[in-house]
């Protein structure tokens, strides 16, 4: 109710043109319904030794194998072909749930595999802007400010822990912590906010507190009215739009674990009760290692697991929540790795990739694309999806184009950061 | 209307072309200031008439159906200025070989008529020489029109494109990307006259327009906003006095001085870092980050005493040792500032600096400290055999950007060009065709694929340069470096064969001589003090107010460095010019008008969390880490400053970075960060208000016009109360406000609400008249020691019977987390 008194009083002084177009939108102050998270590997994971096997046929050209495994040892569950550990590779534990082995038993049937995607690119900064925007070229925000855009209002709407998160404006990003600290913000006026018993005892009363913000609200108003100076105005403008969720943050804590995990899955659990809370609309995770050009194969599996086992937690909280049908997760990385190992028993970049997708809008035990055997991709028939050497390469804008319109992305924001590519039916 | 007129009298110029049925004459571009016509007046910036001078002239278009000008002012030309004109008195014939209109050039003549008027007679147009070269082999990249096209990199008010002689040898040496070699000689003299005409013409007073609509701020609140900035503190009442007696020259020696204290080498370090995250390796990051980057240095760990034997100073010598190690490449810039050497000493300087506990890691033995304990006091060092390259080879630097054995150095040359040339090697790569981002095919492709050689012909040179240092940043001089990619060099310079055993100090001499290096250090130092990117050149699809915008920023930054450089290349220069800049003090503008224009201009900035750190503790006299009556037992100061800690607290959720997977600040303030901005404003409220009140009235910080027994009893207490809140806005938020102010009458309701409020409560015992817990007084807050001592005044302060304290904490709360305080 104060946000919209707020806009119109924008709007009354004509400058709610200079607010995001999100912003003023029907939406505004909407709790978000449907959910994204994506989550980055970081550094170009190699889908080879993941959802695209190969095997460690020697290549025509004289460059070796392709992997350390043979091909006869490739895995499958369901319709999902997934590599197995390279034979020097020590497995994780055969309990863990980041082993290939167990991951793919257990979500495959929740699994969309899409191979064979063109990057165009082996920079890690072009692979990840395009991979997580849908444009080679700077300029788009990351699909997960995007999505959060009509959410901006809210406190946590748009959460990054790292890696390509440009919100173009259109949302400020969170980063989190824990769990102990979302309780001293949740109560700001709390002396004792960790203790719900004495979490009543505030600095101030509660009457003294409502004259301190209504003031400050009041403050605030005169000051952007007198201002003449557009940045300050714009300021003024994103400081009012953040104070507004005072107090919502005490339905994010009675969602979270009493202790927050650490690294990817605590950052999961967080993302996980701030969407079951309406706090958020999107979460940008962020999962490192995979930029593998020495010592490929331990480090890829290491890397691999850590990535697995996050993913498992995630979907756990998405599950203990009940969300499994409201959030749509997306995994990707940079782009691949090449073909072949270099001299340091590494492999370098290589522009084609795979993206893993499950969750709301997504049918399972699905692979759509493929790649040659030397591993590059081939065309596929948009209409029927199946390779077909006269149909198009499927490049990051491709799998943008069709989130944007399983996730309901609105024509301003289209518009604005428009994304030109055939539509392949891959959500919904 | 205006367009109008101006169709009609290209018209006019086009039937009198026609009928002359003259063909276009070719000049050569000398890049002098040559006449421009914008409706409605044609600007000769000299003439020289016989017998008047060297005159500045202006001829208003009167009728446009006949092309007849009359003098509409003129005054003395500069004499620096080659004439763009010259005037027949016998024949009255006034010759432009050169007249720019728009984007187009025309060679013109016009007769005097009586009246001090001109017609126009004769006008053809003047294709200028390097014009067909230009569109050809440069417009792709910089656009037809010089603005940048769709890189962005732009030739318009491009400082040093005026010096054609150095612009020339710039083509001749490098351009195009990836074919160098292609326009030389004449070719590369034509473009750059070119370049030099078509897009650098005068824009003065275009510019002194856009930057007369910005009100600037004056000079005592300057000083306030930039000796929080730079030094964290208040200003003194000596600076305050100088800069009221003296204005801007005084705010130049008080920003001299500043620049001389420790406070502004932490704060430029966090200017640095911002760039080049080599804090990556502090101990907030991890114990022994910096540390275990040393292999080959058996005495890094000199301070480990054994598994058994660690104790307390163990850990000390430990986190010193780790972040002297870590910080070393800040440590050089500081260095360099601190003894006005030339910024580019960044990357040339043959050492490296060591204090006495990274001197004891590295086996450094020859520096001789004033206290080798203290870590504060770092030196040059250099390292037996090995030659030193300022940043570059620096360990730290060379860690935060390995290489491998494929990668050949190429992420730090990317780096390189990025930090220390301004240059994003990455937004050269473009879109390129499907399938061929990676060619697998040629057997050298980036030295044979034309896509591949248009970057790597930049990179590889650079990267081969840095060949004696091995992937993890130790010096090892390889037996022989690669053949399949470009060999060492920069631009089309090839490495003389007299540097090959020191190529990356020759890079460092190459980097340090190209002008794009003085780009660099603007826009790192730009970006620190207000916050923002300097403007990217506006390219093929800007709008007006986006290209006046770029025009004059870029003009007023031309300015800055045109300083920095003529004192040898001095960063403080540079930092002091940048905040005496209008852009800087842009305080509002003048004419509405030019809000399109002015969007992004001034330096407002949300306080990052290390500011507001700093800012609290100079306000206050004490940091944000916890109730005061347990501040002395807090041990780890790191991990208890609230805006410090990135685990437990705010530091990454308030948009600090962590120089790893968060490398990008949070500029607008979120939902999490609005109530961190609450928490900071209700407890440091509870800390401070009875803190200060501990002490005697002239000893205070916030209270020296009130008691804790002053309420709104009478008029005196009133005046009191009043006087205190001027204060207050004035040493909180900078703010000089009247008596009578409406701000202060707010601020004064809400004082006398909570008093009101309070009491009232007090009165029917609804609330008690203790202090809230968190805030009550009871130990001295640095030595923990009673304030209640025995056979002493009891000192302590656990009670607010008037419910004064608290109705002061409530308007100190108010301000904390006001827009003016939580932004500088």
């Amino acid at each position: 109710m104060k946000r919209r008194t707020f806009l119109n009083v924008l709007a009354g002084i004509g400058v709610s043109n200079a607010l995001p177009m999100t912003l003023i939108s029907p939406a505004f102050g909407a709790t978000p319904e449907r959910f994204l998270i994506t989550i980055s590997a970081s550094g170009g994971w190699d889908p080879t030794a993941f959802v695209d096997p190969k095997g460690n046929a020697l290549r025509a050209d004289g460059r070796g194998p392709i992997n350390n495994y043979a091909a006869s040892a490739i895995k499958s569950a369901g319709n999902i072909r997934y590599a197995p550990y390279p034979t020097s590779v020590v497995p994780p534990a055969i309990t863990s749930p980041g082993h290939l082995d167990n991951f793919f038993a257990k979500h495959h049937q929740r699994l969309l595999i899409i191979n064979g995607i063109d990057t165009q690119t082996n920079s890690h900064e072009s692979g990840s802007r395009f991979v997580w925007s849908g444009r080679l070229e700077q300029g788009f925000p990351s699909v997960g400010a995007l999505v959060a855009a009509p959410f901006a209002s809210q406190p946590m709407a748009f959460i990054s822990t790292g890696g390509y998160d440009y919100t173009a404006s259109l949302v400020s990003g969170v980063r989190t912590s824990s769990a102990g600290t979302f309780a001293a913000l949740a109560y700001p006026n709390s002396q004792f906010a960790d203790s719900a018993t004495n979490r009543k005892l505030g600095y101030f009363s509660e009457s003294a507190y409502s004259a301190v913000q209504a003031s400050r609200d009041a403050r605030l108003a005169r000051l952007q009215s007198a201002e003449s100076l557009p940045i300050r105005s714009a300021q003024m403008q994103q400081l009012e739009l953040a104070r507004g969720s005072d107090g919502d943050l005490e339905r994010l804590l009675a969602k979270l674990p009493v202790t927050v995990s650490a690294g990817i899955k605590g950052h999961a659990e967080v993302a996980v009760a701030a969407f079951a809370s309406g706090l958020a609309a999107s979460a940008n995770l962020f999962q490192g290692g995979f930029d593998t050009h020495a010592t490929h194969d331990v480090s890829q599996a290491n890397a691999l697991t850590q990535l697995l086992d996050g993913i498992d937690h995630l979907w756990n909280q998405i599950e203990l929540r009940g969300l499994q049908s409201k959030v749509t997760i997306l995994i990707g990385s940079d782009f691949g790795r090449t073909p072949f190992y270099n001299m340091g028993a590494g492999k370098d970049h290589w522009n084609v990739t795979s993206v893993m997708a499950m969750g709301a809008g997504v049918t399972g035990n699905r692979v759509i694309g493929s790649t040659s055997e030397n591993f590059q991709a081939l065309k596929l028939n948009p209409g029927t999806l199946q390779p077909h050497s006269l149909g198009v390469t499927v490049t990051p804008k491709h799998i943008h184009r069709a989130l944007r319109d399983y996730l309901g992305v609105s024509d301003d924001l289209n518009r604005q950061f428009p994304i030109s590519a055939e539509p392949l039916a891959l959500f919904g | 209307m205006k367009k109008t007129t101006l169709h009609l009298l290209a018209t006019y110029l086009l039937i009198l072309l026609s009928l002359a049925g003259i063909s276009t004459s070719t000049q050569a571009a000398t890049g002098a200031a040559i006449p421009t016509f914008v409706y409605p007046l044609l600007h000769i910036p000299r003439i020289d008439v016989e017998g008047y001078g060297a005159l500045d002239l202006n001829l208003q278009l009167e009728d446009p159906s006949r092309l007849i000008l009359s003098i509409s002012s003129q005054q003395s030309a500069n004499g620096a200025v080659a004439p763009g004109a010259t005037f027949n008195l016998q024949s009255g014939v006034m010759d432009l070989p050169l007249m720019r209109m728009g984007n187009n050039f025309y060679a013109v003549q016009l007769q005097s008529i009586v009246g001090n008027k001109f017609q126009v007679t004769q006008i053809k147009p003047a294709a200028l020489a390097g014009k067909a070269g230009y569109m050809q082999m440069c417009s792709g990249c910089h656009g037809a029109d010089g603005l940048g096209g769709t890189l962005g990199i732009s030739l318009q008010n491009c400082g040093w494109c005026k010096d054609l002689e150095s612009l020339a040898g710039y083509i001749s040496a490098s351009m195009p990307l990836g074919n160098p070699g292609l326009c030389v000689a004449t070719c590369a003299s034509d473009v750059a006259g070119y370049i030099s005409t078509a897009f650098n013409v005068s824009n003065t007073s275009q510019v002194a327009s856009t930057l007369g609509a910005i009100e600037v701020m004056p000079a005592a609140e300057t000083l306030r906003k930039a000796s929080m900035q730079l030094v964290s503190r208040l200003p003194t009442q000596a600076e305050l006095a100088l800069v009221n007696s003296k204005g801007d020259e005084g705010l130049r020696t008080v920003l001299a001085a500043m620049m001389q204290e420790p406070a502004f080498y932490a704060r430029l370090s966090e200017i640095f870092n911002d760039r080049l995250l080599t804090n990556h390796y502090r101990t907030s990051n991890s114990a022994e980050a910096a540390i275990n980057l040393m292999s080959g240095f058996p005495n890094a760990r000199w301070y480990d005493p054994g598994k058994d034997l660690r104790d307390v100073i163990y850990t000390a010598n430990r986190a010193i040792t780790n972040n002297s190690v870590a910080t070393e490449p800040l440590e050089l810039i500081n260095y360099v500032v601190r003894n006005n050497l030339p910024a580019t000493e960044i990357l040339t300087a043959d050492y490296f600096m060591v204090n006495g506990y990274s001197a004891k890691s590295y086996g450094i033995a020859d520096v001789v400290f004033n206290d080798e304990w203290d870590p504060e006091e770092f030196r040059p060092a250099r390292l037996t055999g090995v030659r030193h390259s300022g940043l570059l080879s620096s360990l730290m630097f060379l860690n935060r950007y390995p290489s491998t054995v494929t990668n050949r150095n190429r992420a730090r040359a990317r780096v390189v060009y990025d930090l220390f040339l301004d240059v994003d090697i990455l937004a050269l790569d473009g879109v390129r065709p499907d399938g061929s981002a990676v060619d697998i095919k040629s057997a050298a492709p980036t030295m044979e694929n034309p896509d591949c050689v248009k970057c790597h012909g930049l990179l590889d040179p650079v990267a081969s340069a840095f060949q004696d240092w091995s992937d993890r940043g130790k010096y090892a001089p390889p037996t022989k470096w690669y053949a399949d990619m470009f060999q060492a060099g920069f631009g089309s310079q090839s490495l003389p064969a007299t540097h090959k055993k020191n190529a990356l100090q020759w890079l460092a001499g190459q980097l340090a001589a190209d002008p794009r290096f003085d780009t660099a250090m603007a826009r790192i130092i730009y970006k620190g003090l207000t916050g923002q990117e300097p403007l990217n050149p506006p390219g093929a699809s800007a709008t007006t107010a986006e290209t006046e915008a770029w025009l004059a920023e870029s003009s007023m930054l031309d300015a800055a460095k045109a300083s920095y450089k003529a004192d040898k290349r001095n960063l403080k220069t540079l930092i002091r010019e940048i905040i005496l800049s209008p852009y800087w003090r842009a305080d509002g503008l003048t004419d509405a008008g030019f809000a399109l224009v002015h969007a992004d201009t001034g330096s407002t900035m949300l306080l990052t969390p290390e500011l507001l750190h700093r800012k609290l503790n100079a306000l206050f006299g004490f940091e944000w880490r916890g109730p005061l009556d347990s501040y002395s037992t807090v041990q780890n100061v790191a991990s208890s400053a609230r805006l410090l800690d990135p685990r437990t607290y705010y530091q990454q959720i308030y948009g600090g970075i962590d120089s790893f997977a968060v490398t990008e600040r949070l500029t607008d303030p979120n939902g999490l960060m609005a109530n961190v901005q609450e928490r900071m404003a209700n407890e440091m409220s509870c800390y401070a208000v009875p803190n200060d009140f501990l002490v005697a009235s002239a000893s205070r910080r916030l209270f020296p016009y009130v008691e804790t027994s002053t309420t709104l009893a009478d008029d005196n207490s009133q005046s009191a109360v009043k006087a205190n809140i001027q204060y207050l806005h004035r040493y909180l938020l900078g703010e000089e406000l009247a008596l009578d102010s409406s701000e202060i009458a707010y601020t004064y309701q809400l004082f006398a609400t909570v008093l009101k409020d309070g009491q009232s409560k007090l009165g029917n015992k609804s609330e008690s008249a203790s202090l809230p817990a968190r805030c009550i007084r009871s130990k001295d807050m640095f030595t923990g020691l009673s304030l209640n001592m025995t056979g002493g005044k009891d000192g302590r302060l656990l009670t607010d019977p008037n419910y004064v304290v608290r109705s002061w904490m409530a308007v100190v709360a108010y301000l904390l987390a006001d827009y003016r305080f939580v932004y500088e």
